[in-house]
Formats: C-alpha cells, sequence, structure tokens
C-alpha cells in the first residue's frame, strides 16, 4: 500500500501513470480497470458514466469509459489493449461510488488482454509506484487528496 | 512577443458539424497538429444535450420534428440547452500544461473569469457563479463546460446576444409548471440575454472582439486570425460521419421513467411556495429544481442561487445543503425560513410522481 500526497496508491496494482488508471490481475487472466484516488480527487465528484460496451476492442490507451464530474467530460484509457467484457452496473446507477472506492466497488470495466506480457512493460507496479506518481503530482502542481 | 492563438470564426453551423468541430479540433490539439485555438460559432437552431444526457428524458421531440429544430449531443457535459443564430458560441482549445496545474476546478474558473472580463466590457455586471455559469444578477447569461483529452482541453460557452425563452421552455422539459405568462416571466427571473440588459444587442464583431481581448489578456497570448487545416478538414469528415445522424443522439437512451417530475407547494404567513423538481431516480440526485410562488425574498437571486446549489446534487443530505446555502448570506425572507426550502423539496420527494407534460 503507498499512500503519496495523500491519495492511496495499492502498489499491487499496475498503473498507467500519465493516463491516471489502474488495472487489477484476476486469476482468470483478464484485468479489472479503474481511475485512480488521484485522477478522482483531480476530477472531484463524478456525476456520469458511460462505459463501452461488452464485446468492443479498445486498443491501449484508446478511452474505456466516459466520466463526468463538475463541468468536465474526460476519457478513462485502457491500460493495455484488450476486450470490454463487462462493466459497472452499481457505478453507472450512482457513478459517486468512483470517489468513495476507486479501487473496489468504483471499478469501470473488465477486460480480456490480447497480450498482457507484451503491453503491461509500460504499467508502474510495486515499489515504484510512490516515486512514479509523487513526479507527477509534482509536475501537476498537486497539493494533495 | 506574446504567444499566438488561432482565432477561427466558423460562422452559422448546423448542429452536427459544430460539435463535429469539437472533435476535430479537440484531437488536432492532442495530436500537435493544431496551436491553442479560440473559435467563435453559431448554431440553426437546435437542442444540445449534454455528452450523458438522453433526448428522450431532456427534449419534446415531438416539438422538435414538428419546428425542424435539429438535436444534436456535444461531446461536453452538463444539461441540455436550445440555441439558434442569436447566441455566440465561444471555445478555447488550449493545453492543460499551460496553466501550470491540473486542476479542472481551477482551470474552468479561471477561463469563465476571463469571459466575465470580456461580458463586462460590453456593459453588464457579469459574474463567475460556480460551478458552471456566467450570469448577471442571479440571471444566466453564458452555461459552460469542458472536456480534456490528454494534456489538450476544450472548454466552452454559450453567450446569450438574444433568446427565445418561450421556444427554449417548449424544446426543454423542464420542471415550469407549464406554459403561461407565468411560467415564461418565471424563466425570465433565471435567463438574461445582452438585449434584455442593455436594451440593444451589441454588433457581433464587437461583442468578438471584448471576448478576444480579455482571453488574450488573462493568458497573455495574442490572437490570429486562421482557418482549418487541410488535416482538420479531413478529420472533420470522419467526425461529420460519425456524429451526423441518429446513432450519435442516440448514444445514450434512458427511459423517461426514470427521471420522475414532482411537485409540492406550501402556504405561509408570507405566501405561496411552490416546487417543481425533477429526480434522477437510479442515481438519486436531484436533477432540476424549480421554486415559485408569490412569496417575498430579497435579494431576489437567492431562489436562482438556490436552484444553482441544487441542480445535480444527492437527495442525501438535501437539508444539510440548503441549510449551508443560507448560511452566511443576506436574506431577507418574510414569513419564510430556510428550512422552508429543504421542507417543500422534501415534500415533493415524498409526492407521488406527477404525469408527463403535456403542452397545450
Amino acid at each position: 500500500m503507498a499512500t503519496v500526497r495523500g491519495c492511496n496508491l495499492p502498489d499491487d496494482l499496475y498503473y498507467n501513470v500519465e493516463n491516471n488508471v489502474w488495472a487489477r490481475r484476476e486469476a482468470d487472466g483478464t484485468i479489472t480497470v479503474g481511475m485512480t484516488a488521484y485522477a478522482c480527487s483531480l476530477a472531484g465528484e463524478i456525476v456520469a458514466y458511460t462505459p463501452k460496451k461488452a464485446g468492443k476492442s479498445i486498443d491501449q490507451n484508446k478511452s474505456v469509459a466516459t466520466v463526468e464530474s463538475g463541468k468536465w467530460v474526460g476519457p478513462v484509457k485502457a491500460p493495455v489493449t484488450g476486450e470490454i467484457i463487462a462493466s459497472n452496473d452499481a457505478v453507472a446507477a450512482k457513478p459517486g461510488t468512483i470517489n468513495g472506492d476507486p479501487y473496489n466497488a468504483g471499478w469501470l470495466v473488465r477486460m480480456k488482454p490480447v497480450d498482457w506480457n507484451a503491453e503491461a512493460g509500460v504499467l508502474v507496479t510495486g515499489a515504484a509506484v510512490a516515486a512514479a506518481f509523487e513526479a507527477k503530482m509534482n509536475g501537476e502542481g498537486f497539493g494533495g487528496c | 512577443m506574446s504567444p499566438a492563438w488561432r482565432v477561427l470564426d466558423t460562422g452559422v453551423r448546423e448542429a452536427a458539424e459544430n460539435i463535429a468541430l469539437n472533435r476535430t479540433l479537440l484531437d488536432a490539439l492532442a495530436s500537435g497538429e493544431a496551436p491553442p485555438t479560440l473559435r467563435f460559432l453559431r448554431f440553426r437552431p437546435c437542442a444540445l444535450l449534454g455528452f450523458h444526457q438522453s433526448a428522450e428524458q431532456e427534449l419534446d421531440l415531438e416539438y422538435c420534428r414538428a419546428q425542424g429544430i435539429a438535436v444534436s449531443r456535444r461531446i461536453t457535459g452538463g444539461g441540455a440547452i436550445y440555441c439558434d443564430e442569436a447566441q455566440l458560441g465561444w471555445e478555447l482549445y488550449v493545453h492543460r500544461r499551460d496553466f501550470g496545474h491540473a486542476d479542472l476546478t481551477a482551470i474552468s474558473r479561471r477561463i469563465c473569469q476571463a469571459a466575465v472580463a470580456g461580458i463586462r466590457a460590453l456593459g453588464v455586471d457579469a459574474a463567475f457563479r460556480p460551478r458552471n455559469d456566467i450570469e448577471v444578477d442571479g440571471r444566466k447569461i453564458s452555461g459552460t463546460g469542458g472536456i480534456f483529452e490528454g494534456d489538450a482541453l476544450l472548454y466552452q460557452g454559450t453567450l446569450l446576444i438574444e433568446f427565445d425563452i418561450e421556444r427554449m421552455l417548449r424544446v426543454l422539459k423542464i420542471p415550469a409548471e407549464k406554459l403561461s405568462d407565468k411560467a415564461i416571466a418565471s424563466a425570465r427571473d433565471r435567463v438574461a440575454s445582452l438585449k434584455d440588459l442593455l436594451g440593444a444587442a451589441p454588433a457581433l464583431p464587437e461583442i468578438q472582439a471584448r471576448l478576444l481581448r480579455a482571453f488574450e489578456r488573462e493568458f497573455g497570448v495574442s490572437g490570429v486570425e486562421g482557418t482549418l487545416s487541410g488535416a482538420e478538414r479531413l478529420r472533420l469528415e470522419r467526425d461529420l460521419a460519425e456524429m451526423d445522424g441518429e446513432a450519435w443522439v442516440r448514444l445514450i437512451e434512458r427511459p423517461t421513467g426514470e427521471q420522475p417530475l414532482h411537485e409540492a407547494w406550501m402556504k405561509k404567513s408570507g405566501g405561496l411556495l411552490r416546487v417543481r423538481l425533477r429526480v434522477d431516480a437510479p442515481s438519486g440526485r436531484l436533477k432540476q429544481v424549480w421554486f415559485t410562488g408569490d412569496f417575498f425574498i430579497s435579494p431576489r437571486r437567492t431562489v436562482a442561487d438556490l436552484e444553482a446549489a441544487l441542480r445535480d446534487s444527492a437527495l442525501e443530505g438535501l437539508e444539510g445543503r440548503v441549510a449551508a446555502f443560507f448560511e452566511g448570506r443576506e436574506v431577507d425572507m418574510f414569513g419564510l425560513s430556510p428550512t422552508d426550502f429543504a421542507g417543500v423539496v422534501r415534500a415533493a420527494l415524498d409526492s407521488q410522481p406527477l404525469a408527463p407534460r403535456t403542452l397545450a
């Protein structure tokens, strides 16, 4: 578990730091994708969520869902290439769940990666997580979660 | 020399083309093909949904069809609006890194405050009202919203030069009582155009020049008139193919039954306080609240400000939100208290929903 400037960033997850998204590898080879606590803090309370539909193939760094908060709309980007296999109905009903529990109940989509091993190299995990986000927050002038 | 922003004036266009241009210009900036840009635009008559809204829930589609009013979906969020040639759209396509931080709330505030300065230079007392409105004495004159794509931002607003309130009431499913003189008068308390405020609408070139000047000052740039590049024209063709048609409008479809309309009133010694509101049942949020009645309140704008504060807010914590709104504000009311506003909203929420509105 890493905490950077008050933002919780579990170090067992895989992060695309630039896109502010995480992936969790599930036992069956699929992944769960969501927004980081830092992304949630920047966005403020999320009021709408539209995921791409199950069955759709998404390239790495392309949008798997669109979220809206305050006055802004933004994409959430795929950590790796894969097929969407599920979206989160509970989040669709209550998008604020993303802010409340970004790493568990607030997940955004589940994906079946095409080739995790080939693409996951750009993702940050484990001991490197804290320093990567500290550098990002520093560059973005972020005060804290 | 200060850095240059391209200034585009794309004139009056169909809704789908204007929205496709949003996508085109944002992607062109994000991919490094285009410079930061200020764009002015206008619309042929249209109803524009927020990105996450559904046409059935927000619009009187039958009326739109009968009147030849186009329906489209913005790529930005927020609520549905009615637009025609008498509003001026302004849009900034800029890099997030140029703000020196990633705080989107602060970024939208800064952009809105620049727009406010431009509008004030036209002689009206405009101010920024969080989260998203530019208003004059409590009446909205420019709604705004943004979208980001990586480091690229689009932030846009529509400035009401003149505005057909009756048409807006017919197009949008606003929880107004019905289309009556009273409803129109009550809408006028919430919306204002430059013409309403100044007696005559300033000329379009003057409005554009004032806005440009204000953005140049705020961001330390100079605007240079430009045109769409060849690459952008190609992108536009592709984006228009996606957005010009039913599929884009139907991208999000939700049944009207998910957003029931409720009403309640209470008789107090100060008069009648009535509320109509729309709730998004699945998310448990107030969508829109509309207070009317013959009570006395000063300043008058308090009602519109309270409506803005309650828009899109969770039902949970309603009473606390209303109390917080009144706290620290100088409001004179006669025979009415802040808790009455929360009380009448709660009574409406507890009531049976009304049948869908039909306009005579």
